[in-house]
């Protein structure tokens, strides 16, 4: 990477890092959630845009991350780092138990399948005592913000330089090999099944550290909400309006469509949705492969990418 | 000399439909064993019996005198099998040279674990092959004969002892074909036992020490290439009977 460009990260983490300073509560309170989205698109990032697995499964990580802090808090009076730990051997174990099966599937089947385990976890998790059946739990306050930010935005620093160190590593490559041609990187000695479970363990590590830290923000957990699968659709959207199998594209993705809709929300409230899903189709009409690509291709071609995308689109 | 790599009555059916029936016969260190028949014949699937894409319905594949039939495909590469595919299978998002750094990243023994470390190792590859100048373009970008290239220069970075070449030579033409036999050939004065299938006779004739013939899935023939092209048997199989 270019010095210029290591420059421009640092300096917006800064910008980033400093909004508790002299940013407004309300504007706090946006960037908790736009970072924990990041977070989320982060972690999707991993098991969709790198290894080519489209999950739906990934907010299943995020609530049981949720409900490891709030078991641990709630009924244990364990500390806060400790339901983390927890929410991650969670998440880990169902990666494991669930991996293994469902990630030998392929394309649609795969999300398909994983779009049916927020679904049963709901109903599992609606009947366990200790997380408070489907009456949920109430966590212990917390009236601290500026800490929910830089917790939200150190755990997005981390995930980002664990993609990073990733792109770089054989792990990283194993898995762009998986996505490129599944069969064509096992017979170059790539163990497929072990690392497609290792992305979908990793993936899930980012997404139930994220659920952690909103279940303690929000002081409250339910089924309904920790297991959503609207989130996971969100999650998908940002990682792939951004770049999916890029370093930075989710990131991007996630704060802008957080900005718009934002936005939106507030200008046009009764009708925003429908604003919102002007933006995505538009996106995906103008640049299927994300704004990290817009960014390359543009540089060659101009303005001309655009029409080459409404052409490809037989538009 | 001792079989490097022995193939014993191995068969593969799909449906009812029998690829390969009971095929046998072994392949010794640093020979190019040339495996010729009419489309359909099963020599990819032949080849995928060996590499561990399909499972063999019965027979046995030993490795080095050790039966391989349970192991799947990643482990049968890091033994030192390795396999280009007739459908050319490209990493199409990666750049040439990272194609290549993918089999050296993994590859026979599990491979180089440092990417620099591959790199270097891939673009020794390439430049064997002769796709040395272009190692930063994108393997989506590259036409038909240098996709071949390629996909030689992918197995020949795991550091293989067995080469499984499935049709590299189809498509070429005929200054290509010889570019493409040099290339097996220098393979092969590294040590690498070949086995190259090829539905073209004249131009694994001239590379191969011995050939095998299948046809139905049957072996019907092997030996020395010219014994075996003078075979009647195969000339009907190649020709139809009124030639014979």
């Amino acid at each position: 990477m270019k010095m210029w460009k290591i420059g421009l990260v640092l300096a917006a983490l800064a910008v980033l890092a400093g909004v508790p300073w002299y940013g407004s509560d309300v504007l706090i309170q946006f960037g908790i959630n736009a970072l924990l989205l990041a977070v989320l698109a982060q972690g999707w990032n991993i098991i969709g845009g790198y290894t080519g697995y489209a999950s739906f499964g990934n907010s299943v990580f995020y609530g049981l991350g949720g409900y490891g802090v709030a078991i641990a808090m709630v009924q244990w009076q364990l500390p806060f780092a400790v339901g983390m730990g927890f929410g991650v051997v969670l998440a880990v174990v169902f990666a494991v138990l669930l991996g293994i099966p469902v990630l030998r599937l392929k394309g649609h089947y795969f999300a398909i399948a994983t779009l049916a385990l927020s679904q049963v976890m709901t109903a599992i998790v609606s009947n366990v005592g200790i997380a408070g059946q489907n009456i949920g739990l109430v966590l212990p306050p917390l009236n601290n913000d500026p800490l929910f930010y830089e917790l939200s935005l150190g755990l997005l620093t981390i995930a980002t330089l664990t993609i990073w160190g990733m792109t770089r590593s054989r792990f990283g490559f194993g898995l762009i090999a998986i996505r490129e041609n599944e069969e064509g990187a096992a017979v170059m000695g790539v163990n497929t099944t072990l690392y497609k479970v290792m992305a979908f363990a990793l993936s899930g590590i980012f997404s139930a550290l994220a659920g952690g830290i909103h279940a303690y923000w929000v002081t409250f957990l339910d089924p309904a909400s920790a297991f959503d699968i609207s989130l996971n659709v969100k999650m998908i959207i940002m990682a792939v309006f951004g770049g999916p199998g890029t370093v930075l594209g989710p990131i991007v993705g996630a704060l802008t469509l957080s900005t718009i809709s934002e936005f939106l929300s507030s200008e046009v409230t009764s009708i925003a949705g429908l604003f919102f899903g002007l933006v995505i189709v538009v996106a995906v009409v103008l640049m299927p492969r994300g704004l990290a690509d817009m960014l390359r291709r543009m540089r060659k071609m101009g303005w001309g990418y655009f029409i080459e995308n409404i052409r490809a689109h037989r538009l | 000399m001792k079989a490097l790599l022995e193939v014993r009555n191995a068969t593969r059916s799909f449906a009812g439909l029998v690829a390969v029936d009971s095929v046998s016969f072994t392949l010794a260190p640093g020979e190019i064993l040339g495996l010729i028949g009419p489309n359909g014949a099963g020599k990819t699937t032949l080849i995928s019996l060996i590499s561990g894409t399909q499972p063999p319905s019965a027979g046995e594949i030993l490795f080095q005198g050790e039966s391989i039939n349970h192991l799947p495909a990643f482990r049968r590469a890091r033994l030192g099998i390795g396999r280009t595919f007739q459908i050319m299978r490209p990493f199409p998002g990666l750049s040439v040279l990272d194609n290549v750094a993918v089999g050296a990243l993994f590859g026979r023994g599990g491979g180089q674990p440092k990417l620099a470390r591959a790199r270097e190792h891939a673009r020794e590859c390439l430049e064997f092959v002769g796709l040395g100048k272009i190692v930063d373009k994108r393997a989506d970008e590259l036409g038909g004969p240098d996709r071949k290239r390629l996909e030689l220069a992918k197995a020949l970075a795991m550091q293989p002892q067995v080469l499984l070449c499935d049709e590299v030579m189809a498509g070429l033409n005929h200054a290509e074909i010889d570019e493409v036999i040099d290339v097996i050939r220098k393979v092969r004065d590294r040590g690498i036992s070949i086995l190259v299938t090829e539905h073209v006779i004249k131009a694994i004739k001239s590379l191969s020490d011995r050939l095998l013939v299948l046809h139905h899935g049957e072996k019907i023939a092997e030996g020395t290439p010219d014994a075996v092209l003078a075979d009647p048997v195969v000339i009907e199989a190649y020709l139809g009977k009124k030639r014979a």
